[in-house]
């Protein structure tokens, strides 16, 4: 027999699937203008990790929007896409969501500067792992320089990206107060 | 917190577990190169290229736009040096006639077999290498047009990579920057065999050389044929640097502008292709003191 109290409880009417779905799409869309962008003979080798932006912002500020299925789909496809090893990003990024849900009431109380030393530390870990994960099975080091650059790159581009997605988080919030 | 909750973070604790541990094990079942995962990295090709050429085509357009930009402004330097250039085209043409009837005429002298039974495909490169760990392209073209893995892909100035897997309508290839790529070269004006390392970056490794060898900077490197998948003669690079062992090949191919590549289809007959998408594209040279090899080296790399 099914228990009473599970008839009494309040029917999910605000169920945040389609937002969920929306999160996953964008993510998706980023990955695949990641690997566009390396056409650009500029980051040709280094494209920056948009993708790990977007997944930081969101997981800060929205994380009940990027369940982990988002994140594994994510790093799948960046790894398919870029013929990396198979589930090294993937397994890279859904370490570092653990973590942020961990840390993230700290993240949230955090100005700035914290988080953009704090995505610093995450987009460093995730190429290290990747990296340690690239030597152990290839047993080589790949060049530095160019992933040095995608740090770099990947780094200076957070505060573009923090600002644009703040800015439409605004704009959804407000179209949501006049709605 | 309500029964119904605790199952959903159970759920998602497990959830969480696994996916974890499939990632993790994917890792190695991808490093095992089973024909499955193959198959379901070409079809994630074959489905997501098309995506990318979409999204890409905006970055396209404002790279042809800035290239536009920037060749407007320079035109008239860019007519004075295109025609010094031709002068220059012309008299190597006159000349490479000229070694060709020769080349021909030796050739028919010595009774050499020519390996000239393949035939060209031209295709667009979709993508370019993103990331650091791994330097491969997508072409749009695939095995409905015959290509197979270990075709050589070339483009006017000389060798790009090998097609190493094949899907219905992309391919992927295998650059020689990458770290997996192995390519049996030879020095152009001395011919002494070696091998050129891709490190991922933008130099190659040119190792495996004779002891005697003494590669000079700026000398040809051309591949040497052996193995029997690529062709002798076509141009892997220059030599950039040379310190001691370590030898720096600066690409023939301007990787970073690689619009449209030439796959050379056939020509491999009687060669084992079974295992070339293992990467396993270089056949070592047997350990026989006793048999001459190129340039009276023997495979110990002692001179006979």
């Amino acid at each position: 027999m099914k228990d009473q109290q599970s008839y009494f409880e309040k029917a999910d009417f605000q169920s945040n699937l389609p937002k969920q779905f929306l999160v996953m799409f964008v993510a998706v869309l980023l990955v695949l203008l990641e690997v566009g962008l390396a056409q650009w003979p500029f980051f040709y080798g280094a494209s920056p990790l948009l993708s790990l932006i977007f997944m930081y912002f969101i997981m800060i500020y929205h994380d009940e929007l990027m369940p982990i299925m988002t994140v594994f789909i994510m790093g799948l496809i960046a790894d398919f896409l870029m013929s990396d090893i198979l589930g090294g990003r993937a397994t890279a990024l859904m370490l570092l969501s653990y973590a942020m849900r961990v840390g993230v009431l700290r993240l949230q109380q955090s100005d700035f500067m914290d988080l953009w030393v704090g995505f610093a530390v995450s987009c460093t870990a995730v190429m290290l792992f990747q990296l340690i994960v690239f030597t152990v099975v290839h047993f080589a080091v790949p060049s530095l320089s160019p992933l040095l650059f995608q740090l770099g790159f990947t780094l200076i581009l957070f505060p573009i990206g923090f600002v644009m997605m703040f800015s439409i988080q605004r704009l959804l919030q407000t179209l949501q107060v006049m709605r | 917190m309500r029964p119904s909750d605790k199952a959903k973070v159970r759920h998602r604790r497990l959830v969480h577990v696994v996916l974890i541990a499939l990632s993790f094990s994917l890792m190695f079942i991808g490093k095992a190169d089973l024909v499955a995962m193959r198959d379901l990295r070409m079809s994630s090709n074959d489905f997501l290229a098309p995506v990318i050429d979409f999204v890409s085509a905006p970055i396209r357009g404002v790279e042809t736009m800035a290239e536009g930009i920037r060749t407007v402004a320079s035109l008239r330097a860019e007519n004075v040096r295109l025609q010094a250039e031709n002068d220059l085209l012309q008299r190597w043409r006159r000349r490479a006639e000229i070694l060709e009837s020769e080349n021909q005429q030796l050739r028919s002298v010595t009774g050499t077999v020519s390996d000239e039974n393949r035939s060209l495909i031209t295709a667009r490169a979709v993508t370019a290498p993103g990331g650091s760990f791994a330097h491969t392209i997508l072409i749009a073209i695939g095995n409905e047009s015959g290509i197979a893995a270990g075709d050589p892909v070339v483009t006017s100035n000389g060798l790009v990579g090998i097609v190493y897997e094949v899907g219905r309508a992309y391919a992927r290839v295998l650059m020689i920057s990458d770290i997996n790529a192995r390519i049996p070269v030879m020095l152009a004006s001395s011919s002494w065999p070696g091998l050129t390392i891709g490190r991922n970056g933008e130099y190659l490794e040119l190792a495996f050389l004779p002891a005697e060898a003494r590669p000079e900077v700026g000398e040809l490197v051309l591949t040497s044929g052996h193995g029997g998948i690529l062709p002798a003669g076509l141009a892997v690079g220059r030599v950039d640097r040379v310190d001691g062992d370590d030898i720096r090949v600066r690409p023939a191919v301007e990787f970073r502008n690689l619009g449209y590549v030439s796959v050379l289809i056939g020509g491999t007959e009687g060669v084992d292709r079974s295992d070339l998408s293992q990467g396993s594209f270089f056949t070592p040279l047997p350990i026989d003191d006793d048999k001459r090899l190129l340039e009276g080296v023997n495979a110990s790399g002692t001179r006979q």
